[in-house]
């Protein structure tokens, strides 16, 4: 009797807990789903009557800035997973923005953290899941404009005009600029803000200065003479590493090889190209298109069957940490990567790891060694912008989520996010300049000058120019703020900015930008480690395939969008 | 008439009372049979409404039922996916890999299962088992990490070993024909221990009598193997090969996924990849609902088929 009732009652219990799921998962989900689509609707009516309305008296909901009652918003935040770093949504810099923003607008904030490395894909998961953060921060434009032609994405262009006035912090840094960037030139819609960049710095080669010494050799400064260096490098691998001479990388490049030998390609575009022939091949931003890029490739296969390259840089994956491991344990000769690369992430850096394992004299400069057809070094650069602020139609606060941007772009909330507090994360050398170091706990910055909260901003930006300059180079913990300097007027040099292009979506570009890319990679990667007569089938072949799969639809498809909004000329109208 | 209305009246209250008697005895059974259903039709029919988003312009704002029909009379999708080389390259790519699959991972567990059971040691049995099962409970990534380890192409350990014995680094990872052999035979190594349980269990089944009486006609050890064993145990190998055949077209994620490289990629694509690539990254999905039905159709063209075949060849099938 007992067992039997026993048995009920778990049976019964089982039935109740997973009906219970199953229901309410299915009712809650039609049901969010129902006001969702209500809630856009009536939004949309809300919307326009606000701006209806406010179009005469601005902002009649605020007073000195603040609202009478209490708002909520959330805002995303990137969540970089680092070892031993703060809780991204609650440590010291959310508090500082938390109390701030309470204090100046009367609006609460939440934040919501998304993995850096899968930003993309988890955005869309809640955008789709309508469950996006008010404010949603993100690189890929191709996103926002997917999700905008569904009808996914608040429009912002009457919005900061309108309350333009409640905005100075947020329009004096951005500017009309970045604000207007992604506007559309037919419709006037606004998707998304643009962040700006404070310092456009891209890319830099680096080289193991103490192996040049050692070998007796001058830096390079042509492709030629890097060339040699290479050569000389294997050659001595003995000296070099000892008992792991076989382990020497002399250069090295990843599967992205259009980053990460983007220095060598960017030298065999012709440096006087007109801004609508880069535009036409620039949906592709590693350069694939371009001409004299086959060149480019054509020189690292080469390199790479003399054995100059890493054997085995396609089979690790993104994300993999197989080759800085590499130029850690010092048995890379030379690499291409972000600007300041090697000195990042204070202790963990590379430059700190190899002094620590392979020794103090251990370093990497920055050098400029890939001429151009003028004989200069012309370095492509993108415009001041960086990631792209845009709101949800789920938010249903587009004020005080505009207030929170304009605070975050606050000069001084900017530095105090930047550098915290004196003594925690900051100390003042004797030149007044600014040096970060290593903080604990609460205060650790996740990521480097806290660029996860600044969201309108990338780069150091102090309320005091020079003294930023001056910063710069003191901002990388445990790294010689002399080799910053140098890396960062080799980044510097021969820079040519392409104009901001804005000729309208291109239809062609939606939803394939993912494939598109990682078919380049494969290109690559194949053209790279090809047999050296084989190079020129496998690169055509890839080529066509990428054409094929899209890449000339895009090419056409800008090519008239260009001609439709410039005409003939082949440059942008000078503002 | 005046008797037979009553009879049956009698016998509609006899059946009411037979059905209540019976409910009242066994209804446990069916409140435990109705959490599989339940899961059933929450988890794999109710989401099946979204299959509609394969004729229709998807759009996250609107409900399923308002999205406007596509292009091509709803077809737009299809069309599309059979103009592009990529999804063709996916195709193929999983149809070759599947049936190599098929070829080589079907067999090998059967012919294991055979081994396994001629082993006299117990305890040796017993130890391949658990070994031979092992690799069934390593996720793919890990195993893409123990490859990697093991074949890439000059730090990994098999070419050094290779290269030290004076040949040639192989490019187990590095090369489209290579690769596909080492995802085969990844695979097999995976999943061939946990695959011979079914049939051991069917082994276990077949009457010892029958082994007797072959002993006592004289037969050895290969002829009470095919003459026995074999013809025993298949009823589960033809269950088992006809749901083999009908995932011909059906692909698991991770392990393309995990194995897959930017040098392989013409071969290592497919449709669950592409899938992802395309629909998920590249938020198009509509397009990669269209790929997922039209695999799933197929899929079942080819269980049916499979199916009807062994009824036509007289063994019994699935239903």
């Amino acid at each position: 009797m007992k067992k039997k009732l026993l048995s009920v009652l778990l049976a019964t219990s089982m039935v109740a807990s997973l009906a219970a799921c199953g229901s309410s998962e299915t009712a809650t989900d039609t049901t969010s789903s129902e006001t969702a689509t209500e809630e856009t609707a009536s939004e949309s009516d809300a919307a326009e009557s606000k701006t209806a309305a406010e179009g005469s008296a601005s902002s009649s909901e605020l007073v000195d800035g603040k609202f009478a009652e209490t708002r909520h918003i959330t805002v995303e935040v990137y969540d970089r997973g680092n070892d031993g770093g703060s809780d991204p949504t609650n440590n010291m810099y959310t508090k500082y923005i938390q109390d701030q923003m309470l204090e100046q607008h009367n609006v609460e904030v939440e934040f919501v953290k998304v993995p850096r490395w899968t930003e993309v894909d988890e955005i869309n998961n809640l955008l789709a899941a309508q469950s996006a953060p008010d404010i949603c921060v993100t690189y890929s434009y191709a996103t926002i404009q997917t999700y905008a032609d569904m009808g996914g994405v608040l429009d912002l262009s009457s919005y900061v005009n309108d309350y333009k006035d409640d905005l100075t912090n947020l329009w004096d840094w951005l500017g009309e600029s970045n604000i207007n960037w992604d506007k559309d030139p037919d419709t006037g819609s606004i998707w998304a803000l643009e962040a700006r960049l404070a310092n456009q710095n891209r890319i830099n080669t680096f080289i193991r200065k103490d192996w040049l010494d050692t070998l007796g050799l001058e830096e390079p400064t042509t492709k030629e003479e890097f060339y040699n260096v290479l050569v000389a490098f294997k050659e001595n691998a003995d000296t070099l590493l000892g008992d792991d001479a076989d382990k020497m990388v002399p250069y090295s490049i990843s599967y992205d090889v259009g980053w990460r030998a983007a220095t060598l390609i960017e030298s065999f575009m012709d440096p006087d190209i007109t801004e609508k022939e880069y535009y036409i091949n620039g949906f592709d931003d590693r350069k694939l298109t371009e001409t004299g890029t086959k060149d480019a490739i054509q020189l690292l296969n080469t390199w790479y069957n003399e054995g100059l390259l890493w054997d085995d840089f396609a089979v690790y994956s993104s994300g993999d940490t197989t080759e800085d491991d590499m130029m850690k344990a010092g048995y890379v000769g030379a690499f291409t990567h972000n600007w300041d690369y090697p000195y990042r992430n204070g202790e963990d850096s590379i430059e700190a790891n190899l002094k620590r394992l392979v020794g103090e004299d251990a370093s990497y400069i920055a050098i400029d060694p890939f001429e151009d057809s003028n004989g200069t070094h012309t370095k492509w650069i993108s415009g001041p912008i960086d990631r792209k602020i845009f709101f949800p139609v789920t938010n249903d606060e587009p004020l005080a989520s505009l207030l929170y941007l304009d605070f975050i772009s606050d000069p001084e909330t900017i530095q105090y996010l930047q550098i915290g507090d004196e003594g925690v994360t900051h100390t003042v050398a004797d030149n007044g300049a600014i040096q970060i170091i290593a903080a604990e706990g609460d205060a650790i910055q996740n990521s480097g000058m806290n660029i996860d909260y600044t969201i309108t901003c990338n780069g150091l930006h102090l309320t005091d120019d020079d003294l930023t300059t001056l910063s710069l180079a003191y901002s990388y913990a445990e790294v010689d703020p002399e080799l910053i300097i140098r890396a960062d007027e080799i980044a510097k040099t021969d820079t040519r900015e392409i104009g901001n292009v804005q000729v309208g979506a291109i239809a062609s570009e939606t939803g394939v930008g993912e494939a598109l890319s990682s078919k380049r990679d494969q290109v690559y990667d194949t053209a790279v480690s090809a047999a050296a007569d084989a190079f020129e089938s496998t690169w055509e072949t890839g080529m066509a395939d990428y054409l094929a799969s899209g890449g000339q639809a895009i090419i056409d498809e800008r090519t008239t969008a260009w001609e439709a909004t410039y005409g003939d000329a082949t440059e942008l109208p000078q503002n | 008439m005046f008797l037979g209305k009553s009879s049956e009246k009698q016998s509609a209250a006899k059946s009411k009372t037979k059905f209540s008697t019976y409910m009242k005895r066994y209804w446990q059974l069916y409140v435990l049979l109705a959490i599989p259903m339940i899961y059933l039709v929450v988890f794999k029919y109710a989401p099946m409404i979204y299959i509609q988003i394969a004729f229709k312009k998807y759009s996250i704002v609107q409900s399923v039922w308002e999205m406007p029909i596509a292009a091509n009379h709803g077809f737009q999708y299809f069309i599309q996916a059979f103009q592009n080389p990529e999804f063709i390259r996916a195709l193929r790519n999983t149809i070759v890999l599947n049936l190599l699959d098929l070829c080589i991972g079907f067999p090998i567990p059967i012919i294991f299962a055979l081994i396994l059971n001629e082993l006299v040691f117990k305890r040796f049995k017993k130890a391949v088992q658990t070994i031979a099962y092992m690799p069934h409970f390593l996720s793919w990534v890990i195993i893409y990490g123990l490859a990697i380890q093991l074949f890439a192409p000059t730090t990994g350990l098999v070419n050094q070993a290779i290269e030290a014995m004076g040949g040639e680094a192989i490019p187990f990872l590095n090369d489209n024909f290579h690769w596909v052999w080492t995802y085969v035979f990844l695979g097999v190594w995976q999943s061939f221990g946990w695959n011979s349980i079914v049939y051991l269990a069917a082994i276990a089944g077949i009457s010892p009598e029958l082994y007797e009486a072959a002993s006592v006609d004289g037969a050895g050890r290969f002829s009470k193997m095919w003459h026995i064993t074999l013809p025993g145990i298949k009823p589960t190998i033809v269950i088992l090969l006809i749901m083999a055949i009908g995932g011909i077209l059906g692909s698991s994620f991770d392990r393309p996924f995990a194995l897959q490289n930017n040098l392989v990629m013409n071969w290592a694509q497919v449709i669950s990849t592409y899938v992802y690539q395309y629909g998920i990254k590249g938020l198009q999905f509509s397009l990669t609902t269209a790929v997922g039905l039209f695999q799933s159709v197929v899929g079942v063209f080819f269980l049916l088929m499979a199916n009807w075949l062994s009824r036509k060849l007289g063994e019994r099938g699935i239903w």
